[in-house]
Formats: structure tokens, sequence, C-alpha cells
């Protein structure tokens, strides 16, 4: 199967967000054949160049985002007609559009039924208006010089003066709509792509968008222009993404831009074959901005669990005594072992990640003290670097509450002492690894009041550590019955659980397997890649590209594809199925028989 | 953005509203909000979750965040303020040597001038091409930064620099050389004096340099303005109709200020009464700039180059009105020459380009387009 990435500023540069993943995909699946379309966001990124390509990267194609390419072509008087008349519509569907939260509300004031209408009137309109455009670019091109001309402007001041305009866009002013025909032109420009041809998108058997927002719309021109399906794969909600970091801006840019990016997702998620959210939380964004939930399969994202590996087995000894090859490894590293005791030990917490406050260090800072006074002698490990000046910030403040809170002990009168709380950098000793700083300490703790999906506590579970955590974000949903979960802000209740973990051995190591298990079961690369493979096939499954066959002459033979190849399943037999079998068997064929 | 102190702890103890008292914590997410999407990201982003949600007794956060973007007055005198503050930003960073820089290209070439006018010979000569050098370098170094330097993106795509210097050439030579052809000449090369068989006309040089600065500041005056008219504006035609005079405005300063240097520059050089050439000439080449400058490079480069095939012809035509049979040729020029003297040839090339360039200017640059990121060219 030849599958098209779509990635913004991520995967073939070094560094890209969520290039890590793609990697592993890519690699993964290492029977398709992969082209990938690449959107750069900057100059630094282009210059930091590409990780290393496995041979089933057929092709890289990128493109970047931050600079205006204009191809020079100036638009006659017809093109122009034709670009005023979509780009009007689409800036009237941003007018007229029903506010991005309220349009799948059921029963609201407005009325039954009224409410849903509309809002699938401005979606299609909306589309078209989009396709417009794209066919305008690739027939005549220029796109990006008509939209960044006057023209566009005064289609957008009219759409805003309209009659049924939202109250924030006919407040706009001259500067407003100029930011936001600007804003526009930017995100438009995959459109004047020269992506869409037969043997660059139209190619593909399936693309896959790694993100929502801007990578995904080559994706829907493709479906619109070929026939394509699309799978958009989303670890963070970009519409989400856009109201937490867009510009502060005057109303009246914030409604039509989020308006924009509203109905671009709509409209993503109406065209996809599958939507992919990462976990819950994203899943829940997705079902409120309109997905389908037919269309959505959550693929949690996979760590890779073998550095992990020793720490997570390590609490099973009759393995190790079967394994006699490795004994003289494990000797040493027993001694390793004991150079950290004084590091770890039974009575030792382990916090570890960035240092920010969101992390609520203070609040983890005051379950210790509670811990302390239940269990003395116990000790907490802070590891993690701070993230930016405000992080720095909060480090220190950490760390005069930590003296403050506790004073240094030592081990008897004449030996040095020191504090019950160390603050540590990752690489220090006794923390090379992430591995070495979970295996350091008897439980894991987590006590941020914000989180998305929390890597480290994965990080946790696959070292079979027992773990307490607070419920933010996709915790509860990554740890299941695998770990103590307190509410946040709570420090009594953490320091609790922390205690009640501590003085129980036996539930400390049984929670530890399950969590080990678990997260070998739902959060490795295997079962992200498989997963990914499933859901290829299934898509190409049932929502096939329909490549006319040509003769030799190039044109369309007729007959050439039979009647039931329309028809999901083998339509002999009684009972159809959702999967024919020689899209089971072997994927690869597939293209060959439709071409 | 996490301001952690202000996250909610969820609703006091008897509270009959504990609504209330979130959207009095979120007062200024809420009222900036535009959707309720906004509202719920917001909230999340403090760490409000479903299950902090529940106890509001509310579904979810999205259906909290609706209630919350149902009940915050929302008032819409916020957006004049925000828009107006950006456009007074840009004023501020001029600084002072980016405000004399402009002087330079005038001040050096006014101390070339009185070079040459102290030496002789060999000495002249080389006097001559250090203050070309000089100038030039100047020219380039005032034009670089401030309200009239071209933008990167823009640099390869207006090449109007070798026909501003053919306009520059002629307003040097041409007047003189034309005088000549029509009398019969020329017999040799100019010499570099105003009195020679073919006189060289330096005043129109040093007055150009040193309106360099004046350009330079009404160009920043009337960016000044439209940006602040941009801001002001509640329509594309309401911006076009401001704009426009003040376009006028700043063409008509600059023309008072040039007028005011070439009157000024005359005297030093014992230079004839004032041609009107160099004010065309000013204005013509400060059109062109604000236009190139704005992106708009197409229109600058086709008037310039005509107005300089022009010039170029004209003292051609004469010349070519000496083969035979061609008498006819040189009429036109000869005529034009005898009833109002040679510089009548530059004032009308000049005037007309400058004239088609304004009215070019007072159409594209009251558009609101015109001043959307200058740094693209279009």
């Amino acid at each position: 199967m030849r599958i098209g990435l779509l990635t913004e500023g991520g995967y073939p540069y070094v560094g890209g967000e969520g290039g890590v993943w793609c990697d592993r995909l890519v690699r993964g699946l290492d029977r398709h054949e992969f082209d990938v379309y690449a959107f750069s966001t900057g100059q630094a990124q282009e210059d930091a160049g590409w990780v290393e390509l496995p041979p089933q990267v057929q092709r890289v194609r990128t493109a970047p985002l931050w600079v205006a390419e204009e191809d020079g072509v100036v638009h006659g008087r017809r093109a122009r007609r034709r670009f005023t008349e979509h780009y009007g519509e689409l800036a009237a569907a941003l007018c007229t559009a029903a506010e991005p939260g309220t349009a799948q509300k059921p029963g609201t004031a407005q009325g039954p039924g009224i409410a849903e209408k509309p809002g699938t009137a401005e979606a299609d309109r909306f589309a078209n208006a989009l396709h417009g455009l794209a066919e305008l670019a690739r027939d005549e091109g220029g796109l990006v010089a008509a939209l960044r001309s006057e023209q566009a402007v005064r289609a957008l001041e009219r759409a805003c003066r309209a009659p049924g305009a939202r109250r924030a866009a006919r407040e706009a002013r001259v500067s407003d709509l100029l930011t936001v025909a600007d804003h526009l032109e930017r995100a438009l420009r995959p459109l004047s792509l020269d992506w869409y041809e037969e043997d660059g998108l139209g190619a593909v058997d399936l693309c896959h968008a790694a993100s929502g927002g801007i990578a995904a719309l080559p994706g829907l021109l493709a479906r619109h222009f070929f026939g394509v399906p699309l799978v958009v794969t989303e670890y963070g909600v970009r519409l989400r993404t856009h109201y937490l970091t867009r510009p502060d801006a005057s109303p009246a840019v914030r409604s039509l831009l989020a308006a924009f990016h509203g109905l671009l997702t709509a409209e993503t998620y109406r065209a996809a074959s599958y939507l992919v959210p990462g976990n819950a939380h994203a899943r829940r964004w997705q079902e409120r901005c309109g997905a389908d939930r037919a269309k959505l399969r959550t693929i949690h994202p996979g760590l890779d669990a073998t550095p992990f590996a020793r720490v997570g087995e390590d609490r099973r000894p009759e393995d190790r005594e079967k394994d006699e090859k490795r004994e003289k490894q494990e000797r040493q590293e027993k001694q390793e072992r004991q150079e950290k005791q004084e590091h770890a030990g039974p009575h030792t917490l382990v916090w570890f990640g960035r240092v920010e406050p969101a992390k609520d260090l203070v609040s983890l800072l005051h379950a210790f003290a509670e811990v302390r006074a239940a269990e003395p002698g116990t000790r907490l490990r802070i590891v993690g670097r701070p993230s930016g000046p405000e992080g720095e910030a909060y480090l220190g403040h950490c760390r005069a509450l930590a003296a403050q809170l506790f004073p240094d002990e030592a081990d008897g009168p004449h030996a040095v002492g020191r504090n019950p709380v160390s603050f540590e950098e990752p690489g220090g000793p006794g923390a090379e690894t992430t591995a070495d700083v979970h295996a350091g300490g008897a439980v894991t703790v987590l006590s941020s009041v914000v989180e998305g999906f929390p890597v480290g506590l994965i990080e946790a579970m696959f070292c079979g550590r027992a773990t307490v955590s607070t419920d933010v974000g996709a915790v509860v949903e990554v740890i299941g019955g695998t770990g103590l979960v307190v509410p946040p802000r709570n420090p009594r209740a953490l320091a609790e659980a922390c205690v009640s973990l501590l003085r129980d051995p036996e539930r400390r190591a049984r929670l530890g397997a399950a969590a080990r298990a678990r997260a070998l079961e739902l959060f490795s690369v295997e079962q992200n890649v498989a997963a990914f493979r499933g859901l290829y096939l299934e898509t190409v499954a049932r929502t096939p590209v329909r490549r006319p066959v040509l003769d030799g002459a190039g044109d369309p033979q007729p007959f050439a594809a039979p009647a039931e190849a329309h028809v999901p399943g083998h339509w002999t037999e009684p009972t159809p199925r959702a999967v024919p079998t020689w899209a089971v068997e072997t994927p690869e064929p597939v293209t060959e028989t439709v071409r | 953005m996490t301001d952690l102190s202000e996250l909610d702890r969820g609703a006091a103890p008897g509270a009959a509203d504990p609504v209330k008292v979130l959207l009095h914590r979120h007062r200024e997410l809420c009222e900036r909000a535009v959707d309720p999407l906004e509202i719920a990201a917001g909230l999340e982003a403090h760490g409000i979750t479903d299950r902090t949600a529940a106890r509001f007794r509310h579904r979810d956060v999205f259906s909290l965040a609706e209630e919350l973007y149902a009940r915050v007055p929302r008032d819409a005198d916020t957006a004049a303020d925000a828009s107006a503050a950006p456009a007074r930003e840009g004023d501020r960073r001029r600084s002072v040597a980016v405000l004399l820089l402009p002087l330079l290209p005038g001040t050096l070439c006014a101390a070339a001038l009185i070079a040459l006018a102290r030496t002789h010979g060999q000495t002249r000569l080389y006097a001559a091409a250090a203050g070309v050098v000089a100038v030039a370098l100047a020219l380039r170094a005032a034009l670089r930064r401030g309200p009239l330097a071209l933008p990167d993106a823009l640099a390869s795509r207006s090449a109007t620099g070798s026909w501003t210097c053919w306009l520059l050439v002629y307003a040097v030579l041409g007047d003189g050389l034309l005088r000549t052809a029509v009398a019969g000449g020329p017999d040799g090369l100019p010499d570099g004096t105003a009195d020679g068989d073919w006189p060289v006309a330096l005043a129109p040089l040093l007055a150009l340099t040193l309106a360099v600065a004046p350009a330079t500041w009404t160009a920043g005056l009337f960016l000044a303005h439209a940006r602040r008219k941009l801001a002001a504006s509640r329509g594309l035609e309401d911006f076009a109709a401001s704009v426009r005079p003040v376009l006028l405005g700043a063409v008509a300063l600059f023309l008072g200020a040039l007028a005011a240097l070439v009157v000024l520059c005359a005297p030093f050089l014992d230079a004839g009464p004032v041609s009107p050439a160099v004010l065309a000439l000013g204005v013509l080449l400060f059109v062109a700039r604000l236009l190139t400058v704005h992106g708009f490079t197409h229109a600058p480069r086709v008037i310039l180059m005509l107005t300089a095939v022009a010039q170029v012809l004209a003292p051609a035509t004469v010349f070519a009105a000496r083969l035979p049979g061609c008498a006819a040729l040189g009429a036109p020029v000869e005529a034009l020459t005898a009833a109002s003297g040679p510089s009548a040839v530059p004032v009308l090339t000049c005037g007309a380009g400058a004239l088609t360039l304004l009215v070019h200017a007072s159409r594209t640059l009251a558009r609101a387009s015109a001043h959307l990121r200058p740094e693209q060219a279009r």
C-alpha cells in the first residue's frame, strides 16, 4: 500500500513535533511504501535537516509554509471573477458560521431542527469554497497573489457587512480585515502547491495526516480531486491549540479566525474516513467539534519499552536464575545498585518531569511533610529540569520551601547531614536514564494540576513501579486500576496514598506488575504500529480509491472495474463482510487491481 | 497562563451560585472569549476537568464553558483600544541615527562639490571619482533602513537602479548636450565645468541628494498617517478617501522641500535660473520609490524606463537629423528647444512620468492591501 504521510513541521525534520512517533510508525510498517509530504515551519527547521529515512520512504516533498511563493501568474478577468466568487463564499461562511462550540448542541433556545441545519449549510459552503479555490489554483495558478490582493480584502469586507453576519464580524475595522486576510493567505498556502497531480498525491492509496489543521488540508484536496481516503491523527487537538496560542488581536479577528479554524476542523472531520485521537481528551474535543463517533478510533501513542525492560523485569528473581549467561552482568548491576543505594531505597518517593508551576511541586512537598510524619526516614527525589525562566523561578521557590519544611538530618552525631528532599537533574548520579530514575524509588508520584498525556507516568509503568498520581488530563485513562489516583491539589490525600503504598511492599509489587503489564499491552510501540496497520487496511477496504482504468490510448475503459468491485466484500457471499479478503491477506496488490 | 493561585478549588460551602464564583475568577478569559470553545480551552489550561465541572452540576467542561459564555456581560468597546495600540509602536523604534542618516548623501555630495571646485587637473578627476563612490555608498546606506528601505523579498525584483542612474546622468549632462547638439556640437567630451563646450549641471545632483532627507521624512510621515488611518477607519472606502489626501499632501510637502533646496543650492554653484526639471525628476523618483517600497514594482519600473528612453531619444533625434534626408526627425525637439530652452525635454518627460505615477499611486496606495505586510511583492 502506498501511504501519503502529511506532516506540518514534523516528521522528516530533525526535532520536529511528533517526529519520533512518525518515525516509529514508518519504520514499523516496512511493508508499505510511504510518500512524505511535509510542511516546514521556519528557516531554522530547514537548516536542521532531515532524520535518516528508512528505505520504505519512497519520496519526500516539502513545502515551506513560512514564505509566500508566488508563481508570478496574474489573473485575467475570468479568473479574477472566479476567485472573488469563491473567496466571497469562504468569507461569507466565516462571517455567518455558528460559533464552533454551539453548532452541535441539540435542542437549544434556537429551536429544534433549525439549530442543526444552518451549521451544515455553512460547512458545505466552506467546503465548496475551499475546493473552488483549490481548483482555481490548479487550473490557473496565481492564488497567493490573489489572496493578498485588494479583491480579497474587499470580498472579506462585503461578507462582514452583509446581513446575517455575526456581531463581532460586523465590527471589523480595516486593520482587522487586513489581519484576517493575511492569516487566511497563510493558512491557504497549501492550496497552491503542485502536489495534487496524478503522480503526486493522486498516486497514493491513503493519506495520513499526522495532525489536524493545516496539515490535513492537502489530504482534503487529495480526497476531493482523486477520492483518496484520509486518516487524521490528532494527539493534540489543533483547534484547541489555536485557541490557546493565538495572538492578542481584536475580537473581530479572533472571532473570524476561530470560525475559520472551526470550519476547517469540522470539514476535516467530515471528510476523513477515520479519526485517530490519541487519548480520551482529544476524543472529547473531536466529538465536540462535530466528529462522527463511528469514525473515531483511539490509538494511544506508543513508547519504546526496551530501555525500561531491565528495570521492569528486575523484580522476578526466578527469571534471573534461569538466565545464567547474564549472571555476570547481573552481578555488576548489583554492585551498581549498591552504589546507588544511598540515592535509592524502599522508602524513596520519586518525582520525574519538567519543573514548572503546572506540576504543583509545592503540593507534593506539603504532602511529603505528612508522609514524613507517618513514616520517618522516607526520602523524596525530585528529578527534572526547569522549563523556561518561569520554571527556574518555580524550582528556586520549591528548593526554598523544601529547606524550610525539612531540616537536614544525619545518620549519627558524627555524620554529615543532608536534606530528605533532593533536587536532581536528569543525567546526574543515579539518574543517568529515565529507567534509572524510576528504579531508584519505591513509588513514583505525579502531582500535576494540569497534564496532557502523561508520558512520565507511562515510563514509570513500564518500569513496573507503583504510582500515585493526581486525577488530571489523561491520567485515569492511562493508569486504569494499576495505581492510586487522588484529586489534584489535595496534599493530604496524596500523602495518605503514598503512605499506604510505602507500608505495603506486596501491594506495591502487585500494582507495579499490573502497571507494567497494562503499559506493555496498551502503550507500546508495537500496539501503536499494529493498530495503525489495521486501520490502514480497514480504510483502504472500506473507502478505496476508485481510479478509472485507462486503455493504451489513454481513454477510460468502460467496464474495466466490475460493478461488484464497488460493493464492500464479496457480493456473492450471503453475508456481506466489512473487510474483503483480498485486502486483508495481501495488502499490496490492492493498488494493482484497482489501477 | 497557568496562574495556579487562581485555580478554582470548587464552590465555597454554602454558595448559592458556584458558577458565579468561577465566573469571577476567570472573568478576563470569559470576557475576551469569542466562543464557548475558547473558554473551554482556557478552563482546561487552568486545570479544570470534567470532574471539576461535575461539581458545578455540568456534564463536562464544554457545557460549563457554555454557561460561562452565556452569562458573562460582553461589551465591544475594548476593540478600539486594542487596535490603536500597535500603530504607535513602530514610530518609537526610530532612533536618532536612522533619522539623521538621510542627511549623509547630501552632505557628502556638497563636500565633493567643494573639493571639485578647489582642485584642478588630475587631482580633480580623483576627487570626482571619490565623490561619486562616497555619495553612492551613502545613498545605499540611507536607503537601507527607514521608511524608504526596500524589503528583502523585493530587492531582486525591483531593478529600477539602472534607470534611475540614466535619469540622473541626463539631469547632469543632458541639457548641455542638447543645447550643444542643436547648435551643431559637441566637439569634445565634457570638461566638468558649467561654461564649457558641453556644460555640466551639478546643481540638480546636489539638490537631489540633499532631498533624500526630506523624502525619507515625508515618506515616514505618510506611513505613520496611513497606519493610523488603517487602525481608525471602519471601511475600505473610508480608508481610501482618507489616505488619498495624505499621499498628495506628502508629495506636495516633498515638492516644497525640494524646491527650497534647489533655490538654496543654485547660488552656491553659480548655476542659472532654477529649472523645474529637477522638481519633476525629484517627484518622479520619490513616487516611484514610494510605490516600490509598498510592493508595486511593475509600474515604477516601466515608467522610469519609458522616461529614460524618451530622454535619450531626444538628443538622438537631433543627431539623427544630421543624416542626409532625415532632417524631419529632429524638428520636434529643435522646435521645443527653440521655444523654451533645452530643459523643456526633461520637464516634459519627467513631469509626464511623475504625473502618471502619482495617479497610479493615488489609486494603489489608497488600497488597504498596500499597507499589509509591505515585505511581500505584489
